[in-house]
């Protein structure tokens, strides 16, 4: 009887198709979630160099830190100007500049102390954006999809912390706390941006929960959790990621104009703490000291050109239509092709 | 109609035989193309037709046939980066020199679609200026025209009231104080202001009520005869322009497939696409037995098949068809149609109507006596209120409760069908969806076998049915294909998923393979293609599919449709409902299917020996059998729907509109007494006061005092002739 009534059984004798294998499916899962993003990142210019230099970086926060010795105090006189080659030292046998971008005014090497200002920056940048965009996000989403009390709680909180001026409570907060890991210091710097993320996806999620699609979830008998990983987010993940984005790139002007200004107790090599030596050492009223102040400068800039090039060319990755266009594993005639 | 443009046509078009000097609007070999990634892509391909003055032409096509592109190109309006060749001619009836509308500037073209050509497009909202009121739009329109304001005023005044709106109140409305109908009827008065002689509609009635849209037609064309109008309506539906057209043309695969007088396009059609598509319509008259499905999908406009274009479908094709494609040939003098063979056609395709069909009448399904044992689900005087923003009305106003169910009782038995059918705001949906479980009723008990699922679903583990158990058991497919899929995912993930919850334990390659059956079963072949697509390569009516497989998969109990099928071509509307019947039949599974269109519920509901519940204003007014609600309706309304259906028998000649008033009251504020009185033919007195309660007659329920014969308002005054002040859409004399 029950047989009867049973879709699945009865049409199981229908059947003669080829299931699957493991193997073929890991290929398609990898074609699918691997390849093909790689595929659609290189095609598009802007994701392509924006993810280039964000490798770069990476790069250089992980390798060159230890092909680069770190700079100590009078390891060549002030103020060397950049590219001299009065000062050479031999690397593997060639003949290069000791200071590439020149000595501070106390004799430091420029190039290596922008390097490894690096791992600290893409930490703290990484802290708070992530920090920011999963705060966001948890609010934004659990608001939008639970309603009733819990949205109007969080709502508010987003609310009120929209309504706070930010700078201001950064500054109480960093004089009282004194962070001094960089971790620490991006996840303070992210308080300030996470309530406007939260309302801008509540109000996505608010539009979203209404379709039909996800009416047809909530009427399987999925809960909140199945419904919001996968009806939701794979929906407004191409906005979490550009906010992400943003976000970092905020948390690193943030924290380099705190300390700049010496709100943040300096701690090792750092961005913000050459350009703030740089300044108060000068470096604006000569030539000589230029070099000090425009390093960490073009550090900071490229880095942002980077992100902001690449989550410009981001939404494309996310998008069903471009993915299908690129996947081998799928394509729209009858035999689908294997990977060529 | 002077005879001066006779030298016109005659001299300077010598291919327009049929014209006779009546001629408005010539049209030779337009051709429409886009470039595009793929190719070129022609949505109009090489089309010659000529509108005689005065003339309603129909024309007829389903969706990508190029209808809408013809009716742009008329106007040479197609939108960038569109070509459009080919020549279109329009003669002026004060016998000026035919102007050539697809050489015009724009200055020149802009007064040309005013003055002598207007159009009305589909969605009247997009056509309004939302922050402007409706006053505005005239004024701006007479003003850049130049035309005499006070003459024009008076004139939008006059076609208002032709139009039973209130003109006073609908000009000093924003568009979005005025319903959908009341925003078309605005729109068609708009575009009669500067007089023009032609009036091309494109689906200009598409979005709306069976009831408005008849009551629409019905007003056009009266206008058309009061203002010497040429109409072309574009449309979708066959059934909706066969009375009001004088000749229909009918458009397959961005060309002209046939054309004629409408009557011999209904009765005799000559090309056999015209004769599936009259085939395959859902209608009134017609025995369901005889609708069938057309097989195959319209072509790609890129790369359209060669010869005739309808050879891969067609079922009389021959080799030649594949080669050459064949030119217009006459079947009479007024009557054309492409196609080699159009002579052995109605031999090979039939289809029912023309045919005598008064003798036949439902044999066999005397089904008021069907034995339906114990109901699935049921629901015991169910009321369900809304915040007021469900009303189209009033978008923006402060939110109100709306009654949108009111005290309604239903059940659902096994393997039934039940289908809702009534205008827009009527609470079919939201009864729909109580009855699935999905709203909770303000009061009232909705049961399933037995188990009140509220309380079920409040006390968790004591119900004897749990509800986790009663929410599998009744499942949903939605109305637009084109939000009821992820669009993240793959076919073959969402599939997967009521699997993970009706059969947990199965193994992924069982899971596969089920789903690839399944795929498989309704027609969506290759099934491992389809199953790795996501939801944008798939059509409209293959994403129903997959939302319909997603549903059975739960193994449900109940299946509510709503609307499933309004979003699809005519064509495909049978296959889908010849699909869901079969599955139902093979599963055991009951349908509730909601729908605005009788013809469809009517389908569903003789097949499968089902009921028809008939909802007006949150209210079941009506309940019954096909057979009783469709040859022998008790209620008003559902007399007045019944008229509303348009039909394809030409005999049938359209009777008197049986409603007072084309608008429906606002759902928050329903009437008094009987909720039709308002627009009721029959109302008298007392159905200002009372509310009528069900009163069972053999077999169906109805709530209307003319059920019983005994009743007091047999003996109470008519209030139908009554001139109500505030009822400013009257229309006691339409038609
Ligand atoms: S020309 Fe041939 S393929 Fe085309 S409609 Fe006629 S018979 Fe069918
Ligand atoms: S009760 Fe009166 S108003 Fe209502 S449908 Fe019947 S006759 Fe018409």
């Amino acid at each position: 009887m029950s047989n009867q009534n049973n879709p699945l059984e009865l049409l199981e004798t229908t059947d003669d198709v080829e299931p699957t294998t493991r193997s073929e499916r890991w290929r398609v899962w990898i074609d699918l979630w691997i390849l093909t993003p790689l595929q659609i990142m290189w095609k598009d210019r802007r994701t392509r160099y924006g993810s280039l230099i964000i490798l770069l970086y990476f790069m250089v926060g992980t390798v060159g830190v230890r092909l680069v010795s770190p700079a100590t105090q009078n390891e060549g006189p002030a103020y060397v100007q950049p590219f001299d080659f009065e000062y050479t030292h031999m690397v593997y046998g060639y003949e290069v500049w000791q200071f590439p971008l020149g000595t501070n005014g106390f004799g430091e090497d420029i190039f290596a102390q922008t390097i490894h200002a690096t791992p600290a920056m893409l930490q703290m940048m990484l802290a708070g954006g992530v920090f920011t965009a999963f705060v966001g996000a948890v609010v934004g989403i659990v608001a939008g999809y639970k309603r009733g009390t819990t949205e109007r709680i969080l709502m508010t909180a987003a609310d009120i912390q929209i309504a706070i001026p930010g700078l201001p409570l950064l500054i109480v907060l960093a004089m009282a706390l004194q962070p001094r890991s960089p971790i620490v210091v991006g996840l303070i710097l992210g308080i300030t941006s996470w309530a406007g993320l939260a309302r801008a996806l509540h109000s996505q999620v608010l539009a979203l929960r209404s379709e039909s699609y996800v009416e047809a979830s909530r009427l399987m008998g999925f809960g909140s959790f199945p419904i919001m990983r996968d009806d939701l987010i794979p929906n407004i993940m191409p906005f979490i990621m550009i906010n992400f984005m943003n976000a970092a790139i905020g948390i690193i002007h943030l924290s380099v104009g705190l300390y700049f200004l010496g709100v943040l107790p300096f701690t090792t090599d750092n961005w913000g703490v050459m350009i703030n030596f740089a300044y108060n050492h000068g470096a604006l009223l000569s030539w000589a000291g230029l070099p000090w102040l425009l390093a960490p400068i073009f550090a900071i800039s490229l880095l942002g050109y980077g992100i902001t090039i690449f989550s410009q060319g981001m939404d494309r990755l996310f998008n069903p239509r471009v993915r299908a266009r690129h996947a081998t594993t799928m394509d729209d005639s009858d035999e689908p092709d294997p990977m060529q | 109609m002077s005879g001066t443009t006779e030298e016109n046509v005659d001299s300077e078009s010598p291919r327009s035989v049929r014209s006779e000097g009546n001629t408005i609007l010539e049209v030779r070999d337009a051709t429409v193309s886009f470039e595009m990634e793929r190719g070129e892509s022609r949505v109009l391909n090489g089309v010659d037709l000529s509108v005689e003055r005065d003339e309603v032409l129909g024309i007829v096509g389903e969706s990508g046939s190029g209808k809408s592109m013809l009716a742009n190109a008329l106007l040479d309006a197609v939108v960038d980066p569109g070509k459009t060749s080919g020549s279109v001619r329009y003669f002026p009836p004060d016998g000026r020199d035919p102007i050539d509308v697809l050489e015009l500037n724009d200055d020149e073209l802009r007064t040309f679609r005013w003055e002598e050509i207007s159009i009305v497009f589909q969605g009247a909202m997009s056509s309004f200026n939302p922050t402007m009121k409706i006053r505005d739009h005239f004024a701006e329109t007479i003003d850049a025209h130049d035309a005499d304001p006070e003459e024009c005023i008076e004139r939008a005044y006059d076609l208002l009231s032709e139009l039973y709106l209130d003109a006073d109140r609908v000009l000093d409305s924003y568009p979005h104080e005025l319903s959908g109908g009341m925003q078309q009827r605005t729109l068609i008065a708009l575009s009669l202001i500067l007089e023009p002689d032609v009036l091309v509609m494109d689906e200009p009635t598409a979005a709306l009520d069976l009831l408005m849209q008849r009551s629409i037609i019905s007003l056009l064309d009266r206008l058309q005869r009061e203002y010497d109008l040429t109409l072309v309506f574009i449309t979708h539906d066959l059934p909706l322009v066969a009375h009001l057209a004088d000749r229909i043309a009918v458009m397959y695969a961005f060309e002209l497939a046939e054309i004629g007088p409408a009557e011999e396009i209904i009765t005799n059609a000559a090309h056999p696409y015209t004769r599936m598509l009259l085939g395959s319509t859902p209608n009134l008259d017609a025995p369901v037995d005889e609708m069938r499905v057309i097989e195959g999908s319209s072509p790609d406009p890129v790369a359209p098949p060669t010869g005739c274009r309808y050879h891969p479908r067609c079922p009389i094709s021959r080799d030649i068809c594949a080669e050459s494609s064949p030119e217009f040939e006459d079947v009479s003098a007024e009557h054309q149609a492409a196609c080699f063979f159009h002579e052995e056609a109605s031999d090979a395709v039939t289809y029912p109507i023309g045919e005598d069909n008064d003798a036949i009448e439902t044999e066999g399904s005397s089904t008021s006596s069907r034995d339906y044992g114990e109901p699935i689900l049921s629901l015991d005087d169910v009321t369900v209120e809304f915040e007021g923003d469900q009303s189209i009305l009033d978008l923006f106003d402060e939110p109100e409760y709306v009654r949108a169910v009111d005290d309604v009782s239903l059940d659902v038995h096994e393997d039934d069908v039940v289908a809702l059918v009534g205008e827009s705001g009527c609470g079919k949906t939201t009864l729909g969806k109580t009855i699935i479980g999905v709203h909770r009723p303000e009061s009232g008990n909705v049961t399933y076998r037995g188990q009140d699922i509220w309380e079920a679903r409040d006390s968790h583990r004591e119900a004897e049915i749990s509800f986790s158990e009663i929410r599998g058991a009744l499942q949903m497919i939605h109305q637009d294909p084109g939000s009821s899929l992820n669009p993240n995912k793959r076919v073959i993930h969402s599939l997967r998923k009521p699997l993970k919850k009706s059969q947990p334990d199965l193994e992924r390659v069982e899971q596969e393979r089920r789903i690839m059956a399944m795929l498989e079963y309704v027609g969506m072949s290759p099934p491992e293609d389809y199953a790795n697509r996501y939801p944008h390569q798939l059509s409209g009516g293959e994403k129903q599919r997959v939302a319909l497989i997603r549903a059975l998969l739960m193994n449900p109990d109940v299946i509510l449709a709503d609307e499933a099928i309004s979003a699809l071509d005519v064509s495909l509307r049978v296959e889908m409902m010849e699909l869901l019947l079969d599955l139902q039949g093979r599963f055991n599974t009951s349908f509730v299917f909601i729908s605005h269109d009788l013809s469809n519920a009517r389908y569903l509901a003789e097949k499968a020996d089902g009921r028809i519940a008939v909802m007006y204003l949150g209210e079941i007014v009506e309940i019954g059998t096909v057979e009783q609600i469709i040859h022998d309706p008790q209620h008003p309304y559902t007399q007045a729907l019944r008229w509303a259906t348009p039909d394809l028998n030409p005999r049938n000649e359209s009777e008197e509109s049986p409603i007072r008033a084309i608008d429906i009251p606002d759902p928050k504020d329903p009437p008094s007494g009987c909720r039709f009185h308002t627009r009721c033919p029959e109302a008298r007195e007392i159905c200002r006061q009372v509310h009528p309660t069900n009163i069972s007659t053999n077999g169906s329920e109805v709530a209307c005092f003319r059920a019983d014969p005994d009743h007091d308002y047999w003996d109470s005054p008519s209030i139908v002739n009554e001139e109500s002040d505030d009822d400013e859409t009257s229309m006691s004399t339409l038609d």
